[in-house]
């Protein structure tokens, strides 16, 4: 009784609160004779507060001239003042004041109310695409580098990106997933979709699936992780859907048949992939990682690659095989433990690699080898690429020859480099086109190289599909400036460890045709392969012979 | 006025001068690492004489932090793992102008 519950302030137009401050002291009031106080429901000022105003209840009394209290209308959360001037019977008030116009009740937000209702069957999802994540301003560049490039308000006020509606194909996508999640079904079936793009917010509910365990009798309940199956194959995606990399549980991933040009690095996250089928896209490479995937041991068992437009050694070359051991151990990789017992899966073996690609951090290429643009169409004669020995590093002029492998320590030391830092910042700006806008301005203008757009485009990219370390040192980059493919080849592989050892069976064919290109990326100019040092008996080193067709 | 300027050759230090003229004095030895400051010090230069180098083009906020990025880099120049600065995102457009300028987009 003592403790009445506080009402929130009523929001009646031109009405302050007097600071609490003044409510204690107790001045009988004089009646207020404002004569044209009622005008204070019009203007736009807040009305004056004097020290006598001691009540924020008794303004009710002050306005209108009259000894009369002022009048409210509508629900508790939404007052309006009533517009009677001078009426004293509120019965009179009534029937003389024109009906408010009958209005169609909306539903929106009340603030007070904690009700919120929908107005449509839109998910949650895309509510996030509507924040306005921009930020206040962006610091332009001075005008000694470029002196136009000052933001101007039209600029900064540019309408926000609208909301991105989904496709017909990917609301269908969504919908079988939604149904999946409901049903506990592991196997995401999207195949023949039609999909040419997918959204991630479409992709990363797939995470929420979880399967309905069998109970049985007797027997213990146990917990299980989910084994997801994705079927993508059949659609028409030119990118790899970036949330995948994020689904942990997922075991088999079929993208066959679409048109991908590259599988990001950040594929070898998925550590409970069993399966991976990329056949029949438009990859000219896979990412180096995937090697980390296909050792011993480890959960990658089935893998298809073939067809695909691959990049194809020269015709007719030749390469030795001796120091690949030297190559394959100065890079990083994540070693698998072999459990005991039967394994069955896909292993590499190194065969040959290319000569590496030196770039500045604006991407002009400085070394004589060059890889073909990876958007241009290709010939299958463009397509091939040249070897260089294990013993041999290519490096052009300025870049000072690399000690033998011996010698270099492969920790990454010292700091990265402030241009480095810079692009890290620019690509996780929020807003992308703002910045986008404003490297195209400082290139026009010269202050940056025309390499920059690129590098900037490729930095976004590479942090949207999960990131790239750099294969040598283990360093995160944005910019990778040495780039080198290597040919492999997978062999299927049978490890039997029991109690009389080790026995291991792998299948290799040394067709040329079969080497599956790999592609590497270092994050510096000392980042490059080991060159293996030449024994003094080189003349037997030429003569090793290049293994053919062999079981062993 | 000869003996001030051999002195302030050989001084540990240099000062770096910002569009609005603040200066800040930086370790002789952690600018080398920028190649446009290095040239900038060598030879006939009034900059080599002076110790003193004034970039109009580079404002005092974007001044600081390559400063600061003279100082990350010469701490961790031998160290392993080395975290990674902070760049506030608002000024990461004129930093990368800035450090394609002073040549400071090489990995070390």
């Amino acid at each position: 009784m003592a403790e009445e519950p506080t009402l929130p302030r009523l929001p009646g137009p031109g009405y302050a609160a007097p600071p609490a401050a003044l409510f204690s002291k107790g001045r009988k009031r004089g009646r207020m004779a404002f004569g044209s106080a009622s005008v204070a429901l019009s203007t736009s000022s807040d009305p004056a507060v004097f020290s006598s105003d001691d009540d924020p209840a008794l303004d009710n009394y002050m306005h209108g001239g009259a000894r009369r209290k002022k009048r409210y209308v509508g629900s508790w959360f939404d007052q309006q003042p009533a517009l009677s001037e001078s009426n004293d019977s509120a019965m009179g008030d009534e029937m003389r004041r024109p009906m408010p116009k009958p209005q169609a009740r909306q539903f929106r937000r009340q603030l007070d109310s904690g009700v919120w209702m929908a107005q449509d069957d839109s998910t949650d999802n895309d509510e996030y695409s509507e924040l306005d994540l921009r930020p206040a301003k962006i610091v332009t560049p001075s005008k000694g580098f470029a002196p136009s490039t000052v933001f101007t308000p039209s600029k900064l006020s540019s309408p926000p990106i609208q909301r991105s509606k989904f496709t017909v194909q990917e609301v269908h996508a969504q919908e079988c997933i939604q149904k999946c999640i409901d049903e506990g079904t592991e196997e995401v079936d999207l195949n023949q979709m039609s999909l040419e793009t997918i959204s991630d917010s479409i992709l990363e509910p797939i995470n929420q699936i979880a399967p309905i365990p069998t109970v049985t009798k007797d027997v213990a309940f146990e917990q299980r992780d989910p084994e997801i199956k994705l079927y993508l194959s059949s659609n028409w995606l030119t990118q790899f859907p970036a949330a995948i990399i994020h689904l942990q549980h997922l075991t088999v991933l079929s993208l066959r048949g679409n048109r991908l040009t590259q599988i990001p690095p950040a594929i070898a996250s998925l550590k409970n992939l069993k399966t991976l089928n990329v056949a029949q896209n438009s990859l000219r490479h896979l990412p180096g990682e995937l090697v980390d995937l296909m050792q011993r041991g480890s959960t990658l068992c089935e893998l298809h690659v073939h067809p695909n437009p691959f990049y194809r050694p020269v015709e007719g070359a030749k390469y030795r095989l001796f120091g690949a051991d030297e190559y394959d151990k100065s890079l990083k990789r994540r070693h698998m433990e072999v459990t005991p017992g039967l394994w069955q899966g896909k292993t590499t073996v190194l065969r040959a690699r290319t000569p590496v690609q030196f770039a500045d951090s604006a991407r002009n290429i400085l070394s004589e080898f060059e890889l073909p643009d990876p958007d241009a169409l290709l010939t299958p004669e463009e397509a091939r690429l040249r070897l260089e020995d294990f013993s041999e590093l290519e490096t052009p002029a300025g870049v000072a020859d690399p000690s033998p492998s011996s010698e270099r320590s492969f920790e990454p030391v010292g700091a990265p480099s402030l241009f480095d830092l810079a692009l890290r910042a620019a690509v996780r700006h929020p807003d992308a086109a703002e910045i986008e806008d404003a490297i195209d301005d400082c290139t026009m203008y010269g202050s940056l190289r025309p390499g920059h757009k690129t590098v900037f485009e490729r930095a976004r990219n590479i942090r949207q599909l999960g990131g790239q370390e750099c294969c040598v040192c283990g360093r995160k980059t944005l910019n990778p400036v040495t780039e080198w493919v290597e040919f492999r080849e997978l062999c299927p592989t049978i490890i039997q460890t029991g109690a009389n050892g080790v026995v291991e069976w792998s299948r290799t064919e040394c067709l040329q045709e079969a080497w599956v290109p790999f592609l590497r990326r270092g994050c510096s100019w000392d980042c490059i392969p080991a060159k293996a040092p030449i024994p003094s008996d080189t003349f037997a080193a030429m003569k090793q012979p290049v293994p053919l067709c062999l079981w062993r | 006025m000869a003996a001030h300027s051999s002195d302030t050759c050989n001084s540990k230090y240099v000062t770096l001068v910002s569009t609005e003229g603040f200066e800040y004095v930086v370790l002789r030895e952690a600018t080398l690492i920028s190649p446009t400051i290095k040239s900038m010090l060598r030879g006939q230069f009034s900059e080599a004489k002076t110790g003193r180098c004034v970039f109009p083009e580079i404002s005092g906020l974007v001044m600081e932090k390559i400063v600061e990025y003279f100082h990350y880099w010469y701490r961790n120049q031998d160290k392993t793992m080395v975290p990674d600065m902070e760049i506030p995102v608002d000024l990461c457009l004129e930093l990368l102008v800035a450090a394609d300028f002073l040549g400071l987009d090489k990995q070390t």
